[in-house]
């Protein structure tokens, strides 16, 4: 150590380097303040539980959202306007500053005239039209779902309307928080990132590695009997749920440590198998959702 | 002069919805609701394994998804000959009183309030463009400021929704045989204690509420009535001991009460995009094939009738046929029906929770049948809903889902409008250009669409209605 100290000319320099970035880096997060910026929230083909889930959040909640967080300009479920002001009330941000949340997959049959969202001047808007139109002039895109993120249960086998994520009608980054529906945390925590700081740290399928890096089965509170090989037999046991088809194991979110609504619960703690609802694939590539012993003779 | 008024989007309902209503001298005379939900889940749910459509089905809406999860399970039920048990039938019902009391608060405040009352305009999201606001300035910025604190009583029966059944939207509790997990002694008394906070809100706020909103708009009580054919397929009903606590099936059509009869629903596919051998057919009897060269067609939905009539399913049908509250068929009855529902509900699941023994476990190792056929019917937010399957080796083979948006929205058939279409008529239009009435009164159905599909075909815009 002393050796080191005194032979190397850099030493007390690389010492101090270290101690600047830190600096740095301190003096930028405490300067960061937290700029209410436009937000748009689309639905499109899908279920509308994101933004219901939305709604179920807290600490941010809604109200926090739309009073200090953001100038929420648009939503469906929720915009007092109906018609065309309601509308034109979506399409006031084109040319600003704006943030676009989009729920739901987008119709592509039929050049998208199976998803209608309104009419402008009497004609009708398709899903891909304002998808498109909205989602290449955002700041930030983030797609609110596993609808959104890949199409999810509106694209399940034989996928009759033709949907597909969000990323492939645009030529752009698009942030993907897969989950039906996603947990408001993961949208309210991209989005307070965004808000203070810039786009958060994405993983190689662009989501936010603050709630999907690690597999749900890492942090299972089952997961010690899994390693002993007791496994339950059906929903209701209390041990490893494995052979009853959960998908904890290929599943990468924070539900294990963060829980859902108010943080009262989640699926494994209801003595269910995680379906992989926030896995990409889901729900085809998840199914059966429930069996019973998965390691058992197949039917023929 | 006939002037057509083309309401798009239908905003505070879950889903889209297109609205044409042709107006003569300022009163609606004909009207078409055009609330397209086709995604095709019967379609998707062929092939897979039957225990799947418990979640499976879920997706098909996000503001009620329970209510889905309540069919499946029942028709699975009924397919594989499970009985649920008593303990089983009121932990399910619980969940179940959850997710009526999320809906018909947000539905109360978030969807209902702001065609009535001025909120704060500083919020992007709450500009309005019509004008006939009429409560006095004080009582106006009391039920704004409703507005705000339901948010957190909405949430908070989702929260205890989750308690039991893990997680809401889209919970995981519901399963055949009752729930998943076992309502533990903590468990219950968390639920009581936030069942307690909601049941005051509903007492001392949302009741006074809408009571103050019905005093300012007493026309409301004469309009949106429509057909007042009744019907429900009852819910928290028939318990072994405890009776039943809400109601019974029953249906109400030309001026007379009956039980419900399920061999009565057809569904019609006169103007609906289908081909058979006839107009007419029963839930499981058929799966159409798919045809838009139908001339009279202008809709994905097959309207669903009880003995050949169009029906209002929901609060007030409930109400009314239950005795709760029989003030008469209007846009504002049906608004205060939801009301005084959401207290009547806490108030049944309060004593299933006060008969529930701690701890039980209700569930058990089931197999799927190579082939079976079975029904579930309920009653739920928004009214009567079915699911209908089939299993044919040990997969789905067929599966049907006639959701209560489906009777309420219905496209019409036999020469009479579906049920919302005919409660439109006779709508006063003040302004042509904000026309708040139309929307008040589509809205006291409480629309639940989740994608409108219009499709145009050699250049024509043929407007489509689809109910999952």
């Amino acid at each position: 150590m002393n050796d080191t100290s005194s032979t190397c000319p850099e030493y007390n320099n690389r010492l101090k380097m270290a101690a600047n970035l830190v600096d740095k880096v301190r003096t930028k997060y405490r300067n960061a303040a937290l700029r209410k910026r436009c937000l748009i929230w689309l639905e499109l083909t899908g279920c509308s539980g994101n933004i219901i889930s939305l709604l179920d959040g807290s600490n941010p909640d809604f109200k926090y959202l739309i009073s200090h967080m953001t100038y929420f300009i648009y939503n469906n479920s929720l915009s007092v306007s109906e018609g065309e002001n309601a509308m034109k009330q979506l399409f006031s941000v084109l040319g600003s500053d704006y943030i676009l949340a989009v729920e739901g997959a987008v119709a592509t049959r039929n050049n998208g005239l199976y998803n209608i969202i309104g009419r402008m001047n009497g004609k009708p808007v398709t899903a891909l039209e304002a998808v498109k139109k909205l989602g290449e002039k955002a700041a930030h895109v983030i797609a609110v779902g596993a609808c959104a993120t890949h199409g999810g249960v509106s694209a399940a086998k034989p996928n009759p309307a033709g949907c597909v994520s969000v990323q492939s009608v645009l030529n752009r980054k698009v942030i993907k928080l897969p989950g039906c529906p996603c947990h408001p945390d993961w949208f309210m925590g991209t989005l307070a990132h965004i808000l203070l700081y810039g786009e958060p740290a994405l993983d190689s399928s662009d989501r936010p590695l603050l709630f999907y890096s690690t597999l749900i089965h890492d942090r299972c509170p089952r997961r010690s009997y899994f390693d002993m090989g007791i496994f339950a037999k059906k929903p209701g046991d209390k041990t490893c749920m494995f052979k009853l088809g959960c998908r904890g194991p290929v599943t990468r979110t924070d539900c294990p440590t963060r829980q859902w609504n108010k943080y009262v619960n989640w699926p494994i703690e209801d003595d269910t198998p995680c379906i992989g609802c926030a896995q990409f694939g889901f729900p085809d590539a998840m199914e059966p959702f429930i069996s019973y012993n998965i390691t058992r003779e197949v039917r023929k | 002069m006939t002037k057509r008024i083309v309401i798009n989007p239908v905003t505070r309902i879950s889903g889209f919805m297109e609205i044409q209503a042709d107006v003569e001298n300022n009163r609606v005379v004909d009207a078409r609701t055009e609330g397209l939900l086709f995604r095709g889940f019967e379609k998707m749910l062929s092939g897979r394994t039957p225990f799947d459509a418990v979640y499976f089905t879920q997706r098909i809406c996000g503001i009620c998804s329970t209510a889905h999860s309540i069919a499946s399970t029942l028709a699975l039920e009924d397919a594989m000959g499970i009985i649920p048990s008593e303990q089983g039938r009121y932990l399910r019902d619980i969940i179940h009183g959850c997710e009526f009391l999320q809906n018909h608060i947000r539905h109360f405040y978030q969807y209902t309030i702001p065609d009535f009352v001025k909120l704060p305009e500083n919020y992007p999201l709450f500009k309005a463009e019509h004008s006939d606001f009429r409560l006095p300035q004080e009582k106006n910025d009391r039920l704004a400021k409703d507005y705000m604190d339901s948010l957190d009583i909405s949430r908070s029966a989702h929260e205890m929704l989750a308690v039991l059944g893990g997680k809401a939207p889209h919970n995981h509790g519901v399963f055949i045989g009752g729930i998943t997990t076992q309502a533990t002694t903590d468990k219950i008394i968390k639920i009581k204690s936030i069942l307690r906070t909601i049941y005051n809100f509903i007492c001392e706020r949302m009741i006074p509420d809408v009571y103050t909103i019905a005093d300012y708009y007493k026309d409301y009580f004469k309009i949106g009535g429509g057909y007042g054919n009744l019907l429900s397929y009852g819910c928290f009903n028939s318990y072994k001991t405890l009776g039943t606590l809400y109601i019974n099936p029953l249906v109400h059509t030309v001026g007379i009460t009956c039980p419900f009869n399920p061999d009565n629903i057809t569904e019609e596919i006169e103007y609906s995009w289908y081909k058979d051998i006839q107009d007419s057919s029963k839930p499981l009897e058929t799966d159409p094939d798919a045809d838009m060269s139908k001339a009279l067609a202008y809709s994905w939905v097959k309207a669903p009738r009880y003995k050949g009539l169009p029906c209002e399913t929901g609060p007030l049908a409930r109400q009314w046929l239950s005795g709760e509250y029989r003030n008469g068929i209007s846009v504002m009855d049906r608004t205060i029906a939801r009301v005084l529902e959401a207290k009547k509900i806490a108030a049944v699941m309060n004593t299933l929770l006060e008969n529930l023994i701690p701890g039980i476990s209700v569930q058990m190792e089931y197999d799927t049948p190579e082939t079976a056929a079975g029904k579930g019917l309920v009653d739920t937010t928004r009214g009567a809903l079915g699911h209908w399957l089939r299993i044919k080796n040990h997969v789905i083979s067929f599966y049907q889902i006639i959701t209560p948006s489906g009777w309420n929205l219905s496209t019409r058939s036999n020469n009479m409008r579906g049920t919302a279409e005919q409660a439109l008529i006779d709508t006063p239009v003040k302004d042509m250009e904000n026309p708040v009435e139309i929307g008040r009164t589509i809205r006291s159905f409480d629309p639940c669409i989740s994608c409108a599909t219009h499709v145009y075909t050699g250049g024509k815009l043929i407007n489509t209605l689809q109910v999952v």
